[in-house]
């Protein structure tokens, strides 16, 4: 009998936001459970090469009240391996549809898409992020996100151990009731598994899960 | 007599020859290596070649030790591109 994980159905139910690499080695399928404070994700892909993963996206935007179903691409433009670090630069894209439950929108569904940078650099003790967004979904939203994330680990770990990390991460929006956001939280990360709780400055539980096979 | 010992001396170097294909272990130091997932993409991508018995993967010194199985071998131009093709960059490669 299938039964879901307590874990799984945690992630569902709490938000926060995640940005593992959005590509794995070639075969390799991930599972990636992001939110925020305004939206919950659940994003599942696939990575042909360690270039590329083609996905599923979905997005429940909790303000607006909008959900988006969407294909999305992840393209890895350029990668720099150091001896003791690593620096990434991606392309993500998605198109699909967006479908309203708000006011005179009820039930409104239109074409919706987004495509947005990410580049980030991590060695074992510090990673930094940047990430921004342009999402459209014609008549129901459109808007610009963008994100910084800072991390520091208090030890180094290696492979198969618990790795630790505190994080910093601060966002911005626009067309939102909150345009600004900082979440402080920290990262567990064990072989396959990574998971990231905290809260923002308004007291928001945030809760992230990825799963890698 | 004499065919018997030859016979021995050949079986012995037989013997030797596995011994050394068994121990046979290769040393690869990569660039890039810095979490967990990066380690798992190696040890999957590696470890499913017919020739690999087993991998172990060292995040602290950035080496990936790949045992071979018996009597097979993996040469430096596929290991570079394994290694690669995982999203990583080779350093050097030392065999033992």
């Amino acid at each position: 009998m299938f039964r879901l994980s307590p874990l799984f159905v945690l992630c569902l139910f709490f938000s926060i936001d995640v940005f593992a690499r959005p590509i794995s080695y070639p075969g390799g399928i991930t599972l990636m459970q992001m939110n925020d404070t305004n939206k919950n994700s659940i994003h599942l892909h696939y990575s042909q090469t360690a270039k590329v993963s083609l996905g599923y996206k979905f997005e429940y935007w909790r303000e607006k009240d909008f959900s988006i179903n969407a294909l999305q691409i992840n393209n890895l433009l350029k990668r720099w391996n150091k001896k003791n670090s690593q620096a990434n630069l991606y392309l993500k894209s998605a198109i699909g549809s967006a479908c309203s439950d708000k006011g005179k929108l009820d039930k409104k569904v239109n074409f919706s898409g987004f495509i947005g940078l990410s580049t980030d650099w991590e060695d074992q003790v510090y990673f930094i992020e940047y990430e921004n967004r342009y999402t459209k979904a014609s008549k129901i939203h459109n808007f610009f996100k963008q994100s910084m994330r800072f991390g520091w680990a208090p030890y180094k770990g290696d492979y198969g151990d618990l790795h630790t990390w505190i994080m910093f991460r601060f966002e911005h929006m626009t067309n939102s009731n909150q345009t600004f956001n900082f979440t402080p939280h920290i990262r567990f990360f064990k072989d396959v598994h990574l998971l990231e709780i905290g809260a923002n400055l308004k007291g928001k539980i945030n809760l992230n899960y990825i799963f890698r096979y | 007599m004499k065919k018997i010992l030859i016979i021995l001396i050949l079986f012995s170097a037989n013997k030797l020859s596995f011994a050394v294909d068994q121990s046979s272990t290769i040393y690869a130091h990569v660039n890039g290596l810095v979490c967990d997932f990066c380690a798992r993409a190696l040890e999957k991508t590696i470890g499913k070649q017919e020739s690999v018995n087993s991998i172990e993967v060292n995040l602290t010194n950035k080496i990936i030790t790949i045992n071979l199985n018996l009597g097979k071998t993996l040469d430096d131009y596929t290991i570079t591109q394994l290694i690669e093709d995982s999203g990583y960059s080779i350093r050097k490669i030392i065999r033992e």
